[in-house]
């Protein structure tokens, strides 16, 4: 059996699109039911496993082995360092890491940075000759910023709406980000048949998409 | 009588629970970070499972060795001079020189080596099972990155000093896979290479020096996306994950068909030559000791310890997501300590093969009613 830990939200939701045009096997209701496994038949004789996961928790999924493959953003890639091999970009869920703040702070030095990435927002800012003090948070991170317990957030921005309803900009544009497909070392190994025709398939819808955008 | 026992000791540890209350767990002494204790069960579990390994080592001809848990720093830079020093737990002995805790075997046993192998001594066969330190970063722990975290783990393990050509090879593998029949594992996987075979064929193509460490890297922690992104930026434009991918030792011809595709202007290297026809003749070996079933090539896979020189290979086991065992050829590490001697060696990470054990046949961790 193949288990597949998908991240929850929007890049289970942008993945499955694809999924589906890959030709491969989903779920049907894999994004409007409130279970958190699902099974359906593939290949021929077997199972393929889905598990919706808490998007940080992917990665420590496929690492332990109890899931083989994943689907996550490539900012928890960045921010974990976990050792699983990263197979695919699959140009869905894009969005982009970004410095944001009030407006009318943006000339002063940082000195407090809300974020959910104190690994990869340290190393920004250290890169910057800064020093900053770090406050993580999960979840909210433009409302740090807001109320004035930082001066500026490091956190993904999709569409920019969420920061211009709270009166912040974007002051730096960090990493272009995008969901990508990883294995653990085991499974790449042990289910490569299997891997292999996952690949393929989500390959070719990636280049049907590129081909027709 | 045994299951008595257990479920006493149970019982004991529910009302312990019920009459110690949360402030007085916070009194109790913190165990420092990454290091691992080992209860009833556990314990034993570990020690019969290591002991089942060494007896097996020790009846295929191999003496147990053992050194302490510290090197000088100088001794480990010897054997990984681009080492990665921030995995190391070092400090400062008495004497002002720069010790640090064991990250891996291999280096103790040639510093220990080197002085026989001087003296005459052609041939060693060494087991070892100690405790291993390294420094990792613990993504879970708000910033505890900024310090990092000390695993300790144990490794079991051979090296043969003095041990030279593929026919040491196939019977090193041969070793590896016996070892886990007796420790009671039976399903596993090896996957393996050559050390020199990337970086030579990434020169032969035309990358530069420069690009080929990066490019390597990228392979080590299997960032394919990003080796096929530096890779599409080289005048080579791309490619080489798949060339690397048509390398089959069990097809001689594949490294000419490969080098065919890349047009009349590149061709492999007289070293690259040598290095393939090793692994052809290891894929040979392999297919007439019955090996093949249980181990594939596969010329992406890499690894960033400098002193592999031949072989390299990491084995696998359903349900534990990083290698059981590790091990590789290292012909020119003796000359950093003194002597020359090849020599070709593996580990098992003990931890893990209890994992796969323990996924394998049902095994319970829980006090009482593991068996091995």
């Amino acid at each position: 059996m193949l288990t597949v830990a998908l991240a929850k939200g929007r890049t289970a939701e942008d993945l499955v699109p694809l999924w589906r045009e890959s030709l491969l096997p989903c779920p049907e209701d894999v994004l409007s039911s409130r279970a958190l496994v699902f099974e359906v038949d593939w290949p021929p004789g077997e199972r393929i496993r889905f598990l919706l996961a808490k998007p940080m928790d992917v990665p420590t999924y496929v690492f332990y082995g109890v899931a083989d493959l994943g689907v996550v953003g490539k900012d928890i890639l960045l921010e974990q360092e976990r050792a699983v091999y990263e197979l695919l970009n699959l140009e869905v869920a894009r969005c982009r890491l970004c410095v944001a703040g009030r407006p009318e702070l943006a000339a002063e030095t940082p000195q407090r940075v809300a974020t959910k990435y104190p690994r990869l927002a340290e190393s920004y800012f250290r890169r910057q000759g800064q020093v900053v003090d770090l406050v993580e948070l999960g979840g909210s991170i433009e409302l740090a910023a807001v109320i004035g317990l930082t001066d500026r957030i490091f956190d993904l921005v999709q569409t920019g709406a969420t920061l211009a309803a709270n009166g912040l900009t974007v002051f730096d544009e960090v990493e272009q980000i995008s969901a990508r497909l990883i294995v653990n070392r085991s499974s790449y190994r042990l289910k490569s048949t299997e891997i292999a025709t996952v690949v393929e398939g989500l390959t070719a819808a990636v280049r049907r998409r590129r081909v027709h955008a | 009588m045994a299951i008595a026992r257990v479920e006493w000791n149970v019982w004991m540890a529910v009302i312990g629970r019920r009459l110690i209350g949360i402030e007085q767990w916070m009194e109790f002494a913190d165990k420092p970070l990454g290091m691992q204790d080992g209860y009833a069960g556990f314990a034993k579990q570990r020690r019969v499972l290591e002991s089942t390994i060494v007896r097996h080592l020790e009846r295929e001809g191999h003496e147990l060795v053992s050194c302490g848990a510290f090197e000088y720093v100088e001794t480990l830079l010897r054997a990984r001079p681009v080492g990665p020093l921030e995995q190391w737990v070092q400090w400062v002995d008495a004497s002002g020189r720069a010790v640090a805790l064991r990250p891996e075997m291999t280096p103790s046993i040639a510093r220990m080596a080197a002085p026989l192998v001087s003296s005459g001594q052609r041939s060693l066969r060494w087991s070892y099972a100690e405790r291993v330190y390294r420094r990792v970063a613990a993504p879970t722990a708000s910033l505890q990155f900024a310090s990092g975290s000390v695993r300790e783990s144990t490794q079991v393990g051979v090296e043969w000093i003095g041990g030279s050509g593929v026919l040491a090879d196939v019977r090193l593998l041969e070793l590896c896979h016996s070892a886990l029949r007796e420790a009671g594992l039976a399903q596993a996987h090896t996957v393996l290479s050559h050390a020199r075979i990337a970086p030579l064929f990434l020169a032969a193509v035309g990358i530069s020096q420069g690009l080929v460490a990066q490019l390597l890297a990228l392979l080590h922690a299997g960032k394919y996306v990003d080796f096929e992104e530096l890779a599409g930026s080289t005048p080579v434009h791309g490619g080489l994950l798949s060339a690397l991918r048509k390398l089959r030792p069990e097809q001689p011809r594949s490294l000419e068909d490969v080098f065919v595709t890349f047009g009349k202007r590149v061709s492999p290297s007289s070293d690259l030559v040598a290095a393939w026809s090793e692994l052809v003749e290891l894929a040979a070996r392999m297919r007439e000791s019955g090996l093949s079933a249980d181990m594939t090539f596969d010329l992406t896979f890499h690894r960033d310890v400098a002193y592999y020189t031949g072989l390299i290979f990491e084995t696998f086991a359903p349900g534990v997501g990083v290698p059981i065992a590790l091990g590789g050829r290292y012909d020119h590490l003796l000359q950093q300590f003194g002597a020359e001697a090849p020599a070709v060696g593996f580990a098992f990470e003990l931890e893990q093969l209890m994992e796969a054990k323990g996924m394998a046949i049902g095994w319970s961790t829980r006090a009482g009613v593991a068996s091995c």
